[in-house]
């Protein structure tokens, strides 16, 4: 690794703890509004200010993080998953700044920085060497389609946690009434899933800097009967395994908490060598989230949502609504040309066809006219507040589908963005 | 013919004037039309100004209930939602022409068990050209152009003519309002009020105590043009099935051959074909010595020639003319007048492309000539010293069938086999029957040397053989293309094009107007934008100030629902 490399991942580094310490920030400067001897508005303000500033120098040095590694590493870092997802937190920070300054609630801050720093620490599971690019990614619309893909995508993120902030904002946590209730209950399985996203970040670290691996093999056999052909192949778990490969036999078996063994084999529909080891990533990523989430409610001793709807009061949903409509709106065209008219005219280029049916594109298309439906939703029928709300949130649910669930689960000529 | 009557009644404003049909606040003065509606105190519903429009006629005829189903929204975001269930659907396992050669009755049910049967028995595999999405797109078309015409007109009508007096209700209901006392001449401060409204991009027009700040009106157009750039495309999308505008095939170009591209009168030779793999060093350290490799450079070297001449008569060579030169890469095709070719795979099987071999007596070793034989085109004569060879059967293919005779097994030249008749001197008059297998491994997986003897009766007195390597001629390498022709592609780019000037003139900039008018020393405000609320407010806050009137930007909010 050259100087520049290393330089640039300690910029990665100072940039997350920046980024923690402006969420810190952006949480004093709300929760210690109820503290005594000050007047709630000038606190606000005052430490609102510094949070920001505090964001802002996160950014310069996230982006100082991104020239060292583009020069250091010859091409720019946005071709496999770390430095893709590392891409999109600091564009999450750009479109944070962007509406922040538009705007200028500091409540915002509260809920767009952490997205940044989980997207960031996702970035930090996968292997961060500079890898030399592919032919099919020696081109310049790398950098125009995947970059300005980020940004939309970025901009439907702040609109993401402007809508949540608003639902926490306007839901009746003490209602019992039916229609309460199911949005009670929804706003805890945004907050579930967000702690799933976490625990998953947390169990990958704390095993791999325990050095945890676990090897298995696996045989398949394939062809027709008198030219069968036999591939075996070895795969490696860095977390414990509950669940091993279908039809495998162990190599090495580090001993966790008394289990020898797997508990149980992959069923057969999960037949890759590759998908047993990712069930039990899913798994021990529901252990954990669960752990952790109970944790959280007995600190709260009550839902998340009631116990975060505090932080609401005083707050003016019509301006969340606003601003997370805002947010969607600006970068609805910047999406449109970066995710999809880009792609196709590097699909012409690079497959000789701008559209191909690929998983991803299919599913880059899919968001667009998700939030082409919202946007006629909420412009022509009228569906503001709570209605658009959720939808701002489901569809930040699908864009990350597509950014991350696609290459997990289905792959295609994408495949190459190195999902592990 | 009530009905009619009604409707007639209601339409007629207290200013005089004639409304048509369905007509939602008086296109004249704003005053709602409805008496229900004059009576609320709720913000107006201000789409399209309150026009008629088309899809709300009365009594609706057939054609009408069409236009009326197309014209609706709620009824766009249905096939919207459908479209995109119906492209989940089409990723869930791949699709038939993710790959080249699979049976897909057969490799769904086998890759993927049951639940691949059942998707391909669905008609999935082919999501994206099933009659069903298909249809979709086409309704979805015709919903663009529908919405589009049934809005832009009644709102291109509603702007072109604007009153600036509007009546009270109207600029009270607005969703920014302002009202208050001024002091002074009212035209005087009408006059004033224009000044930083004009500094901040209106177009100010008075009438006396009234007036209508207006900017940015071209933003209203940009989903309409959104749309249209929609259509272009699509169309262009669904012309892409029609016969003869599209041209895919992928063809094996094996290093060193003029090869024609079917079904055109151009002709591609692959010079050389190169690939080059990252080196160790330039791997990261995690990739270094675990025998990975990844491709740096995928080159073929072609030059398209095109038929001048003698192109369809199979007994004449063509005349060919080289039109153009490329080295095609993964990312960078040829381009030669809209025929493309793109690099698509590669073989670096080396594959056989001529011999020659030396005519040698059996007993001696002594060479008696020599001849080259050009594996896929082979002469029907050849001369080697004093001896003539007849080529009287050629095998691509070489094996037997279950009589023992020998066959072409398939048109592919793996196993290449010619069967010479041998004249010259010092053998019969009738020639000596010769069977040749230029691949060393072919010769003795066929025993050349046992059938050579079975057909001439003991050990024939002459033989081939091919003196050293400097004697075969191999290509190195088969690179395979893509060829391509597309020709509605321009028409998808203008269409893009399009969607994106819309996208950026409606999302960018925002519509906004104010009305003002002063009764008896009392100024009434009313603003409308179709976007960005937030934005009106503290433009119309910062233009008060300006007049001396301090207005916090959130006491402008009347209420009611933002767009």
């Amino acid at each position: 690794m050259n100087d520049l490399l290393s330089i640039s991942s300690n910029m990665f580094v100072v940039a997350f703890f920046l980024y923690c310490a402006a969420f810190i920030l952006f949480a004093v400067a709300l929760m210690g509004r109820r503290w005594s001897n000050r007047d709630p508005v000038a606190h606000s303000k005052k430490w609102g200010k510094i949070a920001f500033i505090g964001s802002t120098l996160g950014l310069i040095f996230h982006l100082i993080f991104f020239v060292t590694r583009w020069i250091g590493g010859g091409h720019i870092p946005v071709s496999n998953m770390y430095e893709f997802m590392s891409f999109l937190s600091m564009m999450v920070m750009v479109a944070f700044t962007v509406v922040y300054l538009i705007y200028r609630k500091t409540l915002l801050g509260l809920f767009a920085v952490p997205i940044s720093i989980i997207i960031m620490a996702y970035a930090a599971v996968f292997p961060q060497e500079v890898q030399p690019l592919i032919p099919s990614l020696q081109s310049y619309w790398l950098k125009i389609h995947v970059t300005l893909a980020a940004a939309g995508e970025s901009f439907f993120a702040i609109g993401f946690a402007a809508g949540f902030m608003y639902l926490i904002r306007t839901v009746d946590f003490k209602s019992k009434e039916k229609r309460a209730r199911r949005q009670q209950r929804w706003v805890e399985v945004v907050f579930f899933s967000v702690i799933l996203v976490i625990s998953f970040i947390a169990t990958v670290f704390i095993f791999r800097a325990s050095g945890y691996e676990s090897v298995f093999t696996q045989t398949k056999v394939t062809g027709q009967p008198g030219a069968e052909q036999t591939v075996t192949q070895t795969v490696s778990y860095k977390l414990p395994p509950i669940v091993g490969p279908y039809q495998s036999k162990i190599v090495s078996y580090e001993p966790f908490l008394g289990m020898s063994k797997p508990l149980f084999n992959a069923p057969s529909w999960m037949n890759g060598v590759n998908a047993g080891r990712k069930f039990n990533t899913i798994i021990w990523s529901f252990i954990t989230g669960i752990i952790l989430y109970a944790i959280l409610r007995l600190i709260a001793r009550k839902p998340l949502g009631r116990a975060a709807s505090p932080v609401m009061e005083g707050i003016d949903p019509d301006d969340l609504d606003e601003i997370s409509y805002r947010a969607i709106a600006i970068g609805f065209p910047v999406f449109t040309l970066g995710a999809l008219i880009f792609a196709m005219i590097w699909a012409e280029i690079a497959w000789g066809t701008f559209w191909s049916w690929d998983p991803k594109e299919v599913w880059a298309l899919i968001c667009w006219l998700f939030y082409s439906a919202y946007l006629h939703l909420r412009l022509s029928r009228g569906w503001q507040g709570g209605k658009s709300a959720w939808l701002s949130v489901i569809g930040f649910l699908v864009v990350m589908f597509t950014l991350v669930g696609v290459n997990l689960v289905i792959a295609g000529l994408h495949s190459y963005a190195g999902v592990d | 013919m009530l009905q009619k009557v009604i409707a007639f009644k209601n339409t007629k404003c207290e200013c005089g004037h004639q409304n048509p049909v369905g007509t939602v606040l008086c296109e004249n003065c704003g005053r709602p039309l409805d008496e229900e509606e004059l009576k609320s105190k709720e913000v107006l519903e201000m789409r399209y100004d309150g026009m008629a429009r088309r899809s709300q006629r009365a009594n609706p005829n057939f054609i009408d209930r069409i236009w009326n189903f197309f014209a609706s929204v709620k009824i766009a975001v249905y096939m919207i939602v459908l479209t995109l269930l119906g492209s989940m659907l089409g990723t869930i396992f791949p699709q038939e022409n993710t790959f080249l050669n699979i049976d897909p009755s057969t490799y769904y049910k086998e890759t993927y068990g049951t639940w691949g049967l059942i998707y391909y028995k669905l008609g999935l595999t082919h999501t994206y050209e099933s009659w069903w999405f298909i249809l979709l797109l086409v309704m979805i078309g015709a919903s663009l152009v529908i919405c589009s015409l049934d809005r832009v007109l009644p709102l291109y009508r509603a702007l072109s003519k604007q009153q600036i007096l509007k009546h009270m209700q109207f600029l009270t209901r607005q969703r920014v309002v302002y009202q208050g006392k001024i002091e002074g001449d009212a035209e005087e401060w009408v006059k004033q009020a224009a000044v930083p409204m004009k500094k901040k991009g209106y177009r100010v027009h008075t009438d006396g105590n009234a007036l209508l700040a207006e900017k940015y009106r071209f933003s209203r157009w940009g989903p309409y043009v959104i749309h249209i750039g929609l259509i272009i495309f699509l169309l262009a999308v669904l012309a892409r099935g029609l016969p003869g505008l599209k041209m895919d095939q992928h063809i094996a170009f094996p290093e060193g051959e003029i090869k024609h591209i079917p079904n055109t009168s151009y002709y591609l030779k692959n010079e050389k074909f190169t690939v080059e793999f990252y080196t160790e060093e330039d791997m990261p350290g995690e990739f270094r010595n675990q025998g990975k490799v990844l491709p740096k450079l995928f080159n073929t070297e072609a030059t398209l020639y095109h038929c001048t001449a003698d192109c369809d008569d199979p007994t004449k060579e063509p005349k060919l003319e080289a039109v153009a030169k490329h080295n095609i890469q993964v990312n960078d095709p040829m381009d030669y007048k809209g025929l493309k070719a793109y690099q698509f795979d590669y073989d670096l099987t080396p594959i056989l492309r001529s011999v020659s071999p030396s005519l040698v007596d059996a007993k001696t070793g002594k060479e008696l000539g020599k001849f080259k034989l050009d594996i896929k085109n082979p002469q029907r004569n050849y001369t080697a010293g004093d001896y003539s060879l007849e080529l009287k059967e050629k095998y691509n293919d070489f094996g037997l069938d279950e009589n023992g005779r020998p066959v072409t097994k398939t048109p592919n030249p793996n196993a290449p086999a010619f069967l010479f008749l041998i004249k010259g001197p010092n053998l019969p008059a009738s020639g000596m029957q010769y069977i040749y297998f230029p691949k060393q491994i072919d010769k003795e997986r066929f025993q050349q040397d046992a059938i050579n003897e079975k057909m001439n009766g003991g050990t024939p007195p002459l033989m081939l053989d091919v003196k050293g390597m400097e004697n075969v001629d191999f290509a190195m390498s088969t690179t395979y293309l893509n060829i391509r022709v597309d020709k509605v592609m321009p028409f998808i780019w203008i269409g893009a094009a399009i969607v994106m000037v819309g996208l950026v003139l409606g999302f960018y900039w925002q519509h906004r107007r104010i009305w003002l008018r002063i009764d008896d020393g009392v100024l009434t405000l009313g603003a409308h934008t179709n976007k960005n609320w937030f934005g009106i407010r503290r433009e119309i806050s910062a233009i008060l100030k300006k007049m001396n009137l301090d207005v916090d930007e959130k006491s402008l909010d009347n209420g009611g629902k933002q767009a």
